[in-house]
């Protein structure tokens, strides 16, 4: 497959694939990687409650502005971050775009017989800002942790079984994905001459998706049956990283929980 | 020893209607080394599959160290590489994989560095165990696969097609610990060149899923004809002096014919 469409998904799969293994991130020395994961994952937790618990606009750029600083403290490129967390808000304000003329209030634009509010356009900009503050939180302790010591800390906090398999097995699943598609594409390539036109294209990546979809349901099998092997049948029960919790870490504690209060504090007041 | 494994009347047919093995009964002792083998598509992923407790069988059992019919049981005390590395290589780096048998199946933390550290040395995985698995090699992939699987220490070994895609060096590397297990194994592989350096007994599986022959290394590898009927070509050693030697003295491995013919040549 070649073309536009062929480079894209060559380019968005590799990228995505590196993106998702920040092992050298992991194994940086920052604030978050020295700190005990359980309370990585606690904190950075209640930091992303404290985001989905706001509803403004300003307090919402400062807990980005609390991430980017997490990050820079991390040793986490912020553009590595960007690419990590962006694709998920961008998808959800395509969803909740409507809202700019659903939302009645005062009128900001009006083109096509249509009517743009600005508590429309305010709720959109809320919406996006909060998941995006939110999966960039998430990512970052992903990003600065290894990912087994995230399960285990999940475990060692009594989180639900049911609910540290699914991320689990989720967060696995997708490097499976990406790398399943980056070799479909890589075959396909090394079997494509000449360029193909844009319509041509999108007909090679139809036919993509659907080989697709079943390799992927194929390699998820194979992949099952060799967690199942070594013991993938039980609940996930990664070594434990845990260690002695010291002012740091006290200190990330104290930060989630005035971010949680505060949050609360200013959307329902004391 | 009785048996660790004793499968009797296996089939299995996959959704589509393919029959991949059929009517299979067969037992393996403790601390036997068999090799199951076959032409390409015969079935012996699925019998592999079948008897580590990874497929359900449409019919027929399996019992395993002769208590009980559920793999689940016994995980840790069955080692289970399948043909694909790509499929044990999950993790987000090489070290994370090979620990996850024994975090899993319940390994003390310090058994399993030291027991991740030794296989890792053995196969060449020391510099590798930080990186993520996608960029390995096909080869270092195979290695760190075998090498997932020989961290718990299972008692059963069931391996299908360990030398796929590593170099020389390496098979031989593979090769030794798999000789040097101290429990049971069972090579699963199209290819007889092996066979004679890991097992003592040949379990021969024909093109419709069944069971064709199941004998001593010598009697089996031996006989042209039982393998050309199955798709399969003895070994280059079998096949060198076939016809001049008997059949009782032909070398089965490359370092017996070396020796054979130093010994004939003074």
């Amino acid at each position: 497959m070649t073309g536009v469409v062929g480079r894209s998904v060559e380019s968005i799969t590799g990228a995505l694939r590196t993106v998702f293994t920040a092992e050298q991130v992991a194994s940086a020395d920052g604030l978050l990687q020295r700190r005990d994961p359980r309370v990585a994952v606690c904190s950075v937790a209640g930091l992303a409650l404290a985001v989905m618990i706001t509803r403004t606009i300003a307090v919402t750029l400062c807990f980005g502005a609390v991430t980017v600083i997490l990050a820079r403290l991390s040793a986490v490129p912020l553009r590595r971050l960007l690419a990590r967390s962006l694709a998920v808000p961008l998808v959800s304000a395509v969803i909740v775009l409507p809202q700019v003329v659903v939302l009645p209030g005062d009128t900001l634009v009006r083109a096509f017989g249509l009517s743009v509010t600005v508590d429309g356009v305010a709720y959109v900009v809320l919406f996006t800002l909060r998941v995006g503050v939110g999966v960039a939180l998430l990512s970052l302790i992903v990003m600065t942790t290894p990912f087994s010591a995230v399960v285990a800390a999940m475990r060692e906090l009594h989180v639900p079984v049911a609910l540290v398999w699914v991320i689990a097995v989720t967060y696995r699943y997708l490097f499976l994905f990406f790398d399943e598609l980056q070799r479909l594409v890589l075959a396909r390539n090394s079997r494509t001459t000449g360029r193909s036109s844009l319509r041509g294209g999108w007909r090679d990546a139809k036919r993509l998706v659907g080989t697709f979809l079943l390799r992927t349901l194929d390699r998820g099998e194979r992949v099952g049956r060799a967690m199942q092997a070594r013991g993938g049948a039980r609940p996930p029960s990664p070594y434990s990283r845990s260690r002695t919790v010291d002012r740091g870490d006290y200190a990330l504690v104290a930060l989630a929980v005035i971010a949680v209060v505060g949050s609360g504090v200013v959307r329902w007041g004391l | 020893m009785g048996p660790v494994i004793e499968a009797r009347g296996l089939t299995h047919a996959y959704p589509d209607g393919t029959t991949a093995i059929q009517d299979v009964t067969v037992s393996i002792d403790e601390g036997e080394r068999v090799a199951v083998i076959g032409a390409n598509g015969s079935g012996k992923s699925t019998l592999q599959l079948a008897l580590g407790g990874l497929v359900e069988p449409t019919a027929g059992t399996v019992r395993y160290f002769d208590e009980t019919t559920d793999a689940e049981a016994v995980r840790d005390r069955l080692g289970v590489l399948l043909q694909d590395p790509d499929d044990y290589l999950f993790n987000t780096t090489v070290r994370e994989d090979l620990e996850y048998g024994p975090a899993q199946l319940g390994m003390s933390r310090e058994a399993a560095t030291q027991r991740v550290a030794h296989v890792a040395a053995e196969l060449g995985l020391d510099a590798l165990l930080d990186r993520p698995p996608f960029r390995l090699s096909g080869g270092e992939k195979q290695r760190a696969a075998v090498a997932s699987v020989l961290a718990f220490e299972p008692d059963v070994l069931l391996l299908d097609e360990p030398f796929g895609a590593v170099d020389a060096h390496y098979r031989d590397r593979i090769l030794k610990l798999v000789t040097d297990h101290e429990g049971t194994v069972v090579l699963f592989t199209p290819s007889l060149d092996v066979v004679a350096d890991v097992a003592d007994r040949v379990i021969v599986v024909g093109p419709d899923g069944s069971i064709a022959a199941d004998g001593s290394v010598r009697d089996v590898l031996t006989d042209s004809t039982l393998l050309q009927a199955n798709g399969l070509r003895p070994p280059a050693t079998v096949t060198l002096f076939e016809g001049i030697l008997d059949a009782d003295d032909v070398p089965l491995t490359v370092s017996d014919a070396r020796a054979y013919l130093l010994d004939e040549l003074g």
